[in-house]
């Protein structure tokens, strides 16, 4: 029950992540155990006809839906009973319903964590751990990142966090606190655009991405016959960062969201299950109000 | 526990890094450089709007010998001393050339305004028209560009006139130190004085509401020559007196180029789409359908030539024929199978809505050029007035063309055709972009004659970039070039005998 228990989360986990900002999330609160793996091959589809200007709701006629599926791979590995290495990487497919741009389809990035659980406490039923993760995030191609219909940022990124995860019977609750470093991209244009606060124009093509905070609290029940739960994901941009707006490159914007989701696991033979979740967007900045749904399936080994 | 404190480590260091938050973009210093040349006789040029720049009145300076002279002089030696670092910085700002931030600021500018009339831009959403609002349309940026730098260069040619006429001499030469590279000039009238307050009244002109944040930029830029030890206040008095007549002068051509650059409100353009001679007449692919961008534009009076040939393009060919069905085919074929570099180039060269459109590209393009070869103030301004009037003309041609024969964008006629960049709210024909590629290459090409093959390199890629993009035919760029090169090649016929060598 316990080794279901801890690839199944992580897969559920992997399948809330929005196809667009990657690095978020790829860790959870239940260790893999040494010389233990599990993959997941999932699909999801991620729709919006409304997205956040700012944090102004606007729908674009020139856009309508935005669809986005993608196909992602995710594996975990126990290199020891408290450390873990986590890959993931997707391919993804994304297209406006109204207007002319192109759709966009590809690999998009690789990202890779090591989990490691610093400490943990056991009194009474009740297992108090306390993990500590650091991941990196580097494109796998040089897709397009300056469009409205884009399949990423981009960018290479360093993720640091920190997480406490309860666990009492078939119940857990898991909080985690991280800050994702974004690094800086090239545009394919120059900076042609107004910036208010430069001195010197001719900067070329070079742009930062917006750093974020990252906050996830997740709550449900592990069983050997079903795992369950529910979730709350709150991004927020830590740097100034660019508000959606004419010629203003996409990568630079400032991008923070509230998302909500939930995630079933079902096993079906020994160590092979089926999965499902789905994800809302509450509120957001520069962001589609995005709606999430996905399924797959997970191997333990 | 130790085994892991690596983990620690890495994770603490990347905390480290939070603490500064980081900027949109990270600026690079700026770099300066001693002019190559100094121009004696740079007076004698010859001026674009008066026919002689010893009409510009200067009055005659104070002797060097003369105490007025001497306390200022002693004023600016010990001020040097006691600058504040917003005063360094001020100094260090403008040391990179006034001409040159003043380009740099007017694009800043041009790309702040540059917002489609009643829209959105960002949303896709209609908003209330404000007619108060002043806005840039695509092609009006090149004007602004032009009008800028035909203010700086006949307000420099008037300053080159009255420093060899008086010959008042540099402040280095007289025991200080400048904070800044100089070139050896007669010190009056400041040419930096001349080109702040020229470039502050024709901006204003054009950007009412920044007025105020225009003259605190140009009372910068005065005094920090004086904090820089380079200039009197006397100098820079005179290069004021110079600017106002200048500026008066530009005012009144500005007031009678015949160029309509004020939104289409009441929608003329349809009945020029009426009258248009070609078979299937462009409409709007935004959603809602917009008016296009300045539809009268390009009836205006040009720099080089009034005559209407220099303007005009061969007719396009009708969409019912072989010539158009294979240019549509090979825009599909290349939206079918872009490559990311297909895409880049598109992306690098469209300067739509939003930015400092193609002109401001060439200038920016233009300004590494001039610091390559370190030209003074006189001679860049020259070089930027060439290249602006080239490409006003040249975005003037492209504009009546586009309004003679309303050719539709390539996804009004096959809608399968997607695109790398926003599909420009205009007619096709001819290729802006290609259009202006075309003057500027062969204005460049002349100006700076041992990096024209890379600048014909880089015009080459202009001119088809927006085929890349799926917006536009081969023959939109094909013809676009020609009438480029054309207006060019009339720029330099210009070059050739303004007296510069």
């Amino acid at each position: 029950m316990k080794q279901l228990s801890k690839g199944v989360v992580q897969l559920a986990l992997w399948l809330l992540l929005p196809a667009c900002s990657f690095a978020q999330g790829l860790v959870d609160g239940f260790m893999r155990g040494q010389d233990k793996a599990s993959f997941a091959l999932t699909y999801s589809q991620e729709a919006y006809d409304t997205y956040y200007a700012g944090t102004t709701e606007v729908r674009n006629p020139n856009l309508g839906t935005i669809t986005t599926q993608s196909i992602n791979l995710y594996a975990t590995y126990g290199l020891a009973y408290d450390i873990d290495v986590i890959v993931a990487a997707p391919y993804i497919r994304t297209e406006s319903s109204a207007g002319y741009w192109q759709k966009q389809e590809g690999l998009q990035d690789l990202s890779a964590a090591l989990r490691w659980e610093a400490y943990d406490w056991k009194f009474d039923g009740v297992t108090v751990s306390w993990l500590f993760s650091i991941g990196y995030t580097l494109p796998l191609q040089k897709y397009v990142i300056d469009a409205p219909v884009a399949i990423g940022h981009g960018s290479r990124n360093l993720d640091g966090r920190t997480l406490l995860h309860i666990k009492a019977g078939a119940f857990f609750l898991t909080g985690q606190y991280g800050y994702i470093r974004r690094g800086a991209v090239d545009l394919d244009r120059v900076v042609n655009y107004y910036v208010p606060d430069q001195v010197n124009p001719n900067i070329g093509t070079k742009v930062n991405v917006p750093d974020v905070t990252d906050l996830i609290i997740r709550s449900g029940f592990s069983t050997k016959h079903f795992y369950v739960d529910g979730w709350v994901q709150k991004q927020t941009p830590y740097s100034k960062g660019t508000d959606i707006g004419p010629a203003i490159p996409y990568p630079t914007n400032a991008i923070g969201f509230t998302r909500a989701g939930a995630n079933l696991y079902i096993p079906l033979i020994k160590t092979f299950g089926l999965t499902g979740g789905y994800s809302t967007t509450l509120s957001g900045r520069n962001i589609g109000k995005a709606t999430r749904l996905s399924g797959g399936f997970v191997v333990g080994l | 526990m130790k085994k892991y404190s690596w983990f620690l480590l890495t994770a603490g260091l990347l905390f480290w890094t939070v603490g500064c938050k980081e900027p949109v973009i990270d600026e690079p210093i700026p770099t300066f450089y001693a002019p190559a040349t100094t121009d004696p006789e740079g007076g004698n040029w010859r001026p674009i709007l008066f026919q002689s720049v010893a009409d510009v009145c200067v009055s005659q300076p104070e002797p060097v010998t003369s105490d007025a002279y001497k306390t200022e002089l002693i004023d600016v030696q010990n001020g040097a001393f006691a600058l504040n670092v917003e005063q360094i910085d001020a100094v260090n700002y403008w040391a990179a050339g006034g001409v040159l931030r003043w380009n740099q600021i007017a694009r800043q500018l041009i790309a702040k305004y540059n917002v489609t009339p009643g829209y959105n831009d960002a949303t896709g959403q209609t908003v209330p028209f404000d007619p108060n609002k002043p806005i840039v349309g695509f092609p009006a940026a090149a004007r602004i560009l032009a009008l800028l730098s035909v203010a700086q260069y006949d307000a420099l040619v008037a300053a080159w006139h009255a420093k060899y006429l008086y010959n008042r001499p540099s402040l280095a030469r007289q025991g200080v130190t400048p904070r800044l590279p100089v070139a050896d000039l007669p010190s009056y009238p400041s040419e930096d004085a001349a080109v702040a307050e020229v470039s502050c009244q024709v901006l204003a002109l054009l950007f009412p509401d920044e007025t105020n944040w225009l003259i605190a930029r140009a009372g910068e830029h005065k005094q920090s020559r004086i904090w820089g030890g380079a200039n009197v206040p006397s100098d820079i008095k005179a290069g004021d007196e110079i600017a106002h007549s200048i500026a008066q002068r530009v005012i009144t051509y500005v007031q009678n180029d015949g160029i309509q650059t004020l939104p289409d409100v009441n929608n003329a353009w349809e009945e020029l789409r009426r009258s248009a001679s070609y078979d299937v007449k462009w409409v709007s692919l935004a959603i809602p359908a917009r008016p296009p961008i300045l539809p009268q534009f390009g009836t205006g009076n040009m720099w080089f030539s009034q005559s209407d040939d220099f303007r005009k393009a061969p007719a396009p060919p009708a969409t019912t024929s072989p010539a158009f069905q294979s240019a549509l085919a090979e825009v599909r074929t290349i939206a079918d199978n872009r490559s990311r570099d297909e895409w880049r180039i598109a992306n690098l060269w469209a300067d739509g809505v939003g930015t400092y459109t193609p002109a401001g590209h060439w200038n920016l393009i233009t300004e590494d050029l001039i610091r390559q070869d370190r030209q003074n103030e006189l001679r860049a301004a020259r070089t930027l007035a060439l290249l602006n009037r080239a490409l006003q003309d040249g975005a003037l041609a492209s504009w009546f063309t586009k309004y003679q024969y309303f050719v539709p964008r390539p996804s009004q006629l096959d809608p399968t055709i997607k695109a790398a960049t926003e599909i420009p709210n205009y007619p096709s024909y001819v290729s802006e972009i290609a259009t202006m590629s075309g003057t500027a290459s062969t204005v460049l090409g002349y100006l700076f004659p041992s990096q024209a093959a890379r600048i014909n390199e880089m015009a080459a890629e202009a001119a088809v970039s927006q085929l890349y993009g799926g917006t536009q035919y081969r023959f939109d760029s094909v013809e676009g070039i020609k009438i480029g090169q054309n207006i060019g090649q009339a720029a330099v016929n210009w070059a050739k005998a303004d007296g510069a060598k």
